[in-house]
């Protein structure tokens, strides 16, 4: 009898296969593993919490509709879903920008979103500040490409514009800010054994 | 594409920025270079990383159940709830399924001892249900589970699970029937526990399309709630949750 340790993409392959087949419990492992950072990532990127949760219903449905098409083998599902949630924030954006020039063109001035409440203010303080110290290991412009490519959704020729640096640079920039950022958690993990 | 090119257009393929015909390229090259398939981890770590420290929030208590809610309208709105789909087609072909899963677990029993052999052969005159099986078997449960294609397959499949009762002496079994046209080959049915474990079964040998495989253990079974099918190259082409009967 052979037994044998489960990798991770095959547990990630058997989710995914579950919840396009319409799953319940899968739907709620994946809510429960990606709710959080899907959440924190439309606080960040659209500002305030109405949008942030829409945010995460959308990339759930996203999700299933896309769901067959996950492979393992291109990366991992992390990464599959958190990448959905960012493309999904940045269409959103785009949309906000489209609707405030058309609103601006025929004279109308856009609604303001409501002005955050005080908690909510402290809490993306809270995020900012412990994004502060997360990015605080990268250098700022490794950190600056970093942003423009993750929240922007920047190729790395638009940051080289953007930046006005060569797009080789930049590429090297990146790389060396995932390694950089890779290695602490290494380190963290060291310290906690 | 070299390596050291490839490694040069990771972080662009990882965050999805990168055009086509490249990111085709570098797709390529990682099927068959497992050491920048390392490097493309690292840096999915280095994503992890990023996306725990700057954004990771408690969304608001209800959310769940709201995401819940719209995942069950979409799944209406794209045909009648699965379960019940299933249920309904289950009801009388997992029954011929079940029979001849009986049947062949009688080979294996025989082999296994008098006493198998002789439960076994009870079992193939009263199969019509999984509580007379039981009855008869004198086990703890019967599981089942539908396998469903991956990444596109043609796989499909079921799985029985019986658990017998080893304080007892009897054993439990598994088996797997799968179908996979235009496939000839062997793959490899894995019963996976909700700890992580997981238990290989004896290789599938499909011929034709068709394969089944088994196996009859000491062991409990019942932490395995999951079954996936992998080719030999290791890619997932079928899984399915495994439940009581």
């Amino acid at each position: 009898m052979l037994r044998v340790k489960v990798d991770d993409p095959g547990s990630d392959a058997a989710l995914m296969a579950e919840f396009a087949a319409r799953e319940e419990r899968a739907a709620g492992t994946l809510f429960d593993r990606f709710a959080s950072r899907i959440y924190g990532l439309g606080v960040v990127m659209l500002g305030n919490h109405q949008a942030a949760q829409d945010l995460v219903q959308d990339t759930f449905v996203k999700l299933w509709r896309t769901a067959e098409r996950y492979d393992p083998q291109r990366g991992r599902l992390e990464t599959w879903v958190l990448l959905t949630a960012r493309s999904l924030a940045i269409d959103s954006l785009r949309r906000r920008v489209l609707e405030s020039r058309s609103l601006q063109a025929i004279g109308v001035q856009p609604e303001d979103d409501p002005e955050p409440l005080p908690d909510e203010r402290a809490a993306v303080a809270d995020l900012s500040a412990r994004a502060r110290r997360a990015m605080s290991v990268l250098s700022p412009e490794q950190r600056s490409a970093l942003e423009l490519a993750y929240f922007g959704g920047r190729t790395t020729a638009e940051v080289a514009a953007l930046e006005g640096i060569p797009q080789g640079t930049v590429k090297t920039r990146i790389r060396a800010a995932l390694l950089r950022l890779r290695d602490e958690m290494a380190k963290d993990a060291d310290h906690d054994v | 594409m070299t390596c050291d090119e490839v490694r040069e257009l990771l972080p662009e393929h990882l965050l999805g920025t990168l055009e086509g015909p490249e990111d085709l390229e570098v797709r390529r090259h990682l099927r068959g270079c497992s050491a920048c398939r390392e490097e493309r981890m690292k840096l999915e770590d280095g994503v992890a990383t990023l996306s725990r420290a700057v954004h990771d929030r408690e969304p608001p208590a209800d959310l769940r159940g709201r995401v819940l809610r719209t995942l069950d309208e979409e799944w209406e709105d794209a045909g009648r709830s699965p379960a019940a789909t299933q249920r309904s087609r289950d009801r009388s072909p997992w029954r011929a399924v079940a029979a001849a899963a009986v049947v062949v677990l009688i080979a294996a029993s025989v082999a296994y001892g008098a006493t198998q052999a002789h439960r076994a052969s009870v079992a193939t005159a009263d199969a019509t249900s999984y509580t007379s099986l039981l009855t008869t078997l004198g086990g703890k449960e019967f599981s089942i589970g539908q396998l469903h294609p991956t990444g596109g397959s043609s796989f499909d499949g079921r799985v029985l699970v019986y658990e017998g009762d080893a304080s007892k002496g009897w054993s439990s079994w598994a088996i797997v029937f799968v179908k996979s046209p235009g496939y000839s080959g062997d793959a490899t049915a894995t019963l996976i526990g909700t700890d992580g474990q997981a238990l290989a079964l004896p290789p599938l040998r499909v011929s034709d399309g068709e394969a089944h495989t088994w196996l009859v253990t000491g062991d409990d079974l019942s932490g395995y709630d999951r079954l996936t099918i992998t080719t030999p190259d290791g890619t997932v082409v079928a899984t399915g949750a495994i439940h009581p009967a």
